[in-house]
């Protein structure tokens, strides 16, 4: 086909499009429903502020600092697939990752053992919890993603991931007793970045162009092709 | 961009005009190497992305760093295929077109009357004949064969080769 039947073919099954939101209220959005849905699962869970009623001045700011995190990689993600975005927000979500987790370092003890907080095989619940509570707020949070422009499918969803990480570090923070910070910077910072690592190889499966699938399209309906 | 956003063709079809020598410059610029034919698959690539993710146009922003950034994915991405194709791609120069066993000829290029040719083509019947005619004369598609005839894909298929399994006897024959 040469470029100005293809031009004539795209015109011609032009359809009206709503612009997609700013990725701004989009990742706000994503939250309002992932906040919602992460409610519902640690109500749901028996421990339920068990625990968080002694909680320290320290685990609320490592919840706030992963709350933060949360919205600002959502917010990354989004703007990833949007062509001509300024890409600072990536550098936000990095800043915020790196504070959640220095929140956590600094709400530890400073005599903790290593071998016992690797030990602690309680958190193998939290793990669960984040990864198979997280996944429906992935599913939803890729399908919105995959509207946009797939410019850089690792960078979007590592930050996917993140986002999800962070929220659902928090729902199993607040849903599960742990015993000190040191163990939640251990695990879950584990768990959240073996999420990124995974999201980032495994991103160009999931974002890809559908120009082929564009293409397709134009053929069927003008015959070009078989 | 906004304009064809609201589903207006004629907007669109000129914004793709307007477009498309300037990404075509683009891609000469950046690909000096690259055939015609390479820069056409690029432009008609981009073109096609700029369709499907024509909704992630914000009308408030500038249009150009947008159809850029779209550009620039598409030439990173079709460097890429290049490279990988290239890997695995073996160049080779001369290569008889067919095998020089005559056994092997067996029917390639081997009906040398062509009156005789024209004359079992004209011999078919009316469906067949319109088959041969449109897919192997005209060199159409299916697709647009069948759109030419009012007939479908597979009716035309059939058709083909019962054409084929005719000629093949009725050259065969005259060829004894």
């Amino acid at each position: 086909m040469n470029t100005n039947d293809l031009i004539e073919d795209l015109a011609r099954g032009l359809e009206p499009i709503a612009p997609l939101w700013r990725p701004g209220r989009r990742a706000a959005a994503w939250s309002l429903g992932a906040a919602v849905y992460l409610g519902v699962l640690v109500v749901g869970m028996s421990a339920v502020n068990s625990h968080t009623g002694g909680a320290g001045a320290g685990f609320w700011v490592s919840q706030i600092a992963a709350v933060v995190m949360g919205l600002l990689a959502s917010r990354a993600a989004f703007a990833s697939v949007v062509p001509g975005l300024p890409q600072h927000s990536r550098v936000w979500a990095a800043l915020a990752a790196l504070v959640w987790l220095g929140t956590l370092v600094a709400a530890s003890p400073r005599d903790f053992d290593w071998a016992t907080v690797l030990a602690a095989s309680h958190e193998w619940i939290c793990v669960g919890f984040i990864v198979v509570g997280g996944a429906p707020l992935m599913l939803v949070l890729a399908v919105m993603l995959r509207h946009g422009a797939p410019l850089s499918p690792a960078t979007t969803a590592a930050f996917a991931a993140l986002s999800v990480g962070a929220l659902a570090n928090v729902g199993a923070c607040l849903s599960l007793p742990h015993a000190n910070s040191a163990i939640t910077f251990a695990w879950h910072g584990g768990v959240v970045l073996a999420l990124v690592a995974v999201a980032a190889l495994t991103g160009h499966l999931v974002f890809v162009w559908s120009a082929a699938r564009s293409r397709s399209i134009v053929d069927g309906r003008a015959g070009y092709g078989t | 961009m906004r304009a064809a956003q609201q589903g207006d063709r004629v907007s669109y079809k000129e914004l793709l005009r307007t477009i498309t020598p300037r990404i075509r410059q683009l891609i000469r610029r950046q690909r000096g190497f690259a055939g015609t034919a390479e820069v056409e698959d690029l432009v008609q690539d981009v073109l096609l992305s700029v369709h499907t993710v024509r909704a992630t146009y914000d009308p408030a922003r500038p249009f150009v760093p947008w159809l850029l950034a779209i550009v620039r994915n598409r030439l990173v991405d079709g460097a890429r295929r290049y490279a990988r194709i290239s890997r695995r791609e073996i160049y080779v120069d001369e290569e008889d077109v067919t095998f020089s066993e005559p056994a092997t000829n067996d029917d390639i290029g081997d009906v040398e009357d062509a009156a005789a040719l024209h004359a079992a083509v004209r011999a078919l019947p009316e469906g067949q004949r319109q088959a041969i005619e449109l897919l192997k004369l005209k060199e159409l598609s299916l697709k647009e064969a069948a759109e030419v005839s009012g007939t479908s894909v597979g009716a035309l298929k059939v058709a083909t080769h019962r054409a084929m399994s005719t000629l093949r006897r009725t050259l065969g024959k005259r060829r004894e």
